[in-house]
């Protein structure tokens, strides 16, 4: 069970990102330690560095995520300088995820750590773009001729690829839901209605589908194991739109992003973004939309309680200095199945999930020569 | 869940707490941190790690010591009898990580009073050696590892852990007859290892910073008579970013800093291969330099 003083941190991790927060450095240390497990130590350190009452030693622990942040926002404005003279206006090119929220300048960007710059072009456009990066200098990791095709095949992105040197890899995507999943949908609309960013070749998703990206992105990738920066985008994104709106709160972004998420049949996904932005990080925009949601949009009881269960054990930090508890385990596992589950139909499933128990069990075997 | 406790050592510039129920390991940490003192466990630490045993398998055959920080385990695991080099490695890198409101250089730092000498090195060019021999000719101990540098003062802090020595430097070491040396780990990923001890006046002395008056590039061959050149100032700024291991992270704040390190130091290449002949030349190049 997680302790008093564990929930006391992550309460304050959780409040962090939008507000100042007086503790003492015992709880400063736990909370730091659970942001940097979760990637939020950028954030938090943008969120409270120059407030009052900062321990001296906590407040070198932010200038020092601080510092990395910084530095991570200059690699990526230097790769995004590097891969403009690619954009030649024959296609569109948009930006998603971090790189985005950077080139608009979201709060939510401040403090931000991105891995990865992800780029969205038409499906038409995809080899074109490749060769292109090819040509420049950019390189995958060779895979083996199963995985070339995995990627290829089955997913919505190209093999991550590399600039020698560079420090963020750049992810060529054709469409935001791997092509086998049941969610899968035609990313044609979501780069018609993309928008132009001023001064810039790159273009960005529209805000209605900028959050239904999140929101997919959030509860449909992996084991969700410590995905709760996912949410905290999920939380930046609905409030730089509610304040966008001012006071025309039910006619502006609430009401497009719910017609948006009918229209393109992720309703579910935006129930469960509102849902845990709601209950983590008490966004006021979408405790307001979750009760604007019709009702095929809400999961059915059993279901729900489930995932209310199942998700914060899967995605929240526990004690950063043990391996997660058995619950935890059992929890990303589940979710990673739910993934596969929604990612392949069974008869690509199975044989893809075999083929990788087998390699696993090989290279086990390996490692022990 | 067993309960967690922890034993937190002050270095200096930064607090390491760690976590084990592994008996030989807290053996480990009894001899080699024994003129620290202990901190309050619970009191802010600027590393807070666990070494567990290996689970399944490894619980009862060929044992392994696993070293979890932060929900991630960034180091394949050790032999069971391994915990101190792992503990020392791994707290270095997870130091080397987070203490960004400071330069951090891949260096040696010794001090005579308040002047500092500051030995940025490459592995194998001696440094723990000649590090180690200084303090034990009478030069204060800051550290093994890391030259922290304050971008606001330009002063050097002491982040004073035992020094790792490795191979052939074990047995040069230990032949001093002040030297306090704990096991030697043999076969380890850097070959045979073993850690040197502070003297206790330079762990006492862990909180007081210095001024940098060399900067000194060590470069040990054996048969080699000792031979210094100077290097020039920017030469020794680029050389000290280099040696960094936070300097591209820092920025604009990382080049300001070695500027100002370059500049208000006296810079060399030092090849050698008898320390005594090297303590006495750096001895001579501190009593010339101290005053600037």
């Amino acid at each position: 069970m997680a302790s008093a003083e564990h929930v006391r941190a992550l309460r304050a991790l959780l409040d962090g990102l939008h507000h100042a927060q007086q503790l003492d450095p015992a709880c400063w240390e736990t909370v730091l330690r659970l942001a940097r497990s979760t990637r939020l130590h950028g954030r938090l350190a943008a969120a409270q560095l120059g407030g009052t009452d900062l321990p001296a030693v906590v407040e070198r622990h932010l200038c020092s995520a601080a510092r990395i942040a910084a530095f991570n926002r200059q690699m990526l404005i230097a790769e995004l300088h590097q891969l403009a003279p690619l954009c030649q206006g024959d296609f569109p090119v948009v930006l998603l995820k971090g790189a985005a929220y950077a080139a608009q300048n979201h709060a939510g960007a401040n403090g931000r750590l991105v891995s990865d710059v992800d780029l969205l072009v038409p499906r038409s456009a995809l080899r074109t773009m490749e060769q292109r990066l090819h040509d420049a200098g950019w390189r995958s990791a060779p895979l083996d001729p199963y995985d070339e095709r995995y990627y290829r095949d089955w997913s919505h992105e190209t093999p991550p690829l590399r600039f020698p040197g560079h420090f963020l890899e750049v992810d060529l995507h054709h469409a935001i839901t791997p092509v086998t999943a049941r969610l899968n949908f035609d990313p044609a609309p979501l780069i018609e209605a993309s928008e132009a960013l001023p001064d810039s070749v790159f273009r960005v998703l529209q805000g209605e589908d900028q959050l239904l990206h999140a929101c997919l992105h959030c509860f449909q990738d992996g084991d969700l194991g410590l995905r709760l920066r996912e949410v905290a985008d999920i939380d930046s994104l609905l409030r730089h739109h509610g304040r966008a709106d001012g006071a025309d709160a039910t006619n502006g972004f609430a009401r497009r992003l719910i017609e948006r998420a009918t229209q393109l049949g992720l309703l579910r996904p935006l129930w469960y973004g509102l849902h845990f932005a709601a209950r983590w990080f008490a966004t006021p925009q979408a405790v307001t939309m979750l009760a604007q949601l019709p009702p095929g949009a809400w999961p059915a009881a059993t279901t729900r309680l489930l995932m209310d269960r199942l998700v914060p054990l899967a995605m929240l930090p526990g004690n950063p200095d043990l391996p997660p508890p058995l619950a935890a385990r059992l929890a990303r596992q589940a979710m990673l199945t739910r993934y596969h589950w929604q990612r392949m139909p069974l008869r690509l499933l199975l044989p893809h999930l075999a083929r990788k128990a087998i390699l696993r069990t090989r290279w086990r075997g390996q490692a022990q020569a | 869940m067993s309960p967690v406790s922890y034993r937190s050592f002050d270095l200096g510039a930064a607090r390491v707490a760690v976590h084990s129920p592994v008996p030989g390991f807290q053996q480990q940490l009894d001899f080699i941190y024994r003129d620290y003192g202990e901190e309050d466990p619970d009191a802010f630490a600027d590393v807070r790690l666990s070494l567990l045993p290996g689970s399944g398998l490894r619980r009862w055959w060929r044992q392994q010591i696993v070293l979890w920080s932060e929900s991630s385990q960034p180091f394949d695991p050790y032999p069971l009898a391994h915990g101190l080099p792992l503990f020392e490695w791994g707290g270095n890198w997870l130091l080397a990580q987070r203490l960004n409101a400071w330069l951090l250089l891949h260096a040696g730092v010794l001090a005579r009073g308040e002047h500092a000498l500051i030995l940025p090195a490459a592995p194998g060019s001696g440094k723990s050696t000649l590090s180690c021999a200084l303090h034990l000719a009478g030069w204060r101990f800051l550290s093994d590892e890391f030259g922290v540098i304050d971008p606001d003062s330009g002063e050097v802090l002491p982040l004073l852990k035992p020094a790792a020595l490795k191979n052939q430097s074990i047995e040069v070491i230990r032949a001093h007859p002040q030297a306090r040396l704990g096991p030697v780990f043999p076969g380890t990923r850097k070959g045979d290892v073993a850690h040197f001890v502070p003297d206790a006046a330079s762990i006492a002395a862990r909180h007081q910073r210095a001024r940098p008056r060399l900067v000194v590039f060590p470069q040990y061959r054996a048969g080699a008579r000792l031979r210094a050149t100077p290097v020039p100032p920017a030469d020794a700024a680029l050389r000290l970013g280099l040696n960094s291991f936070n300097y591209r992270s820092l920025g604009s704040i990382g080049f300001h800093s070695v500027i100002r390190l370059a500049r208000s130091c006296v810079a060399c290449e030092l090849e050698y291969s008898s320390l005594a002949e090297a303590i006495d030349y750096l001895n001579a190049l501190l009593d010339d330099h101290g005053e600037r």
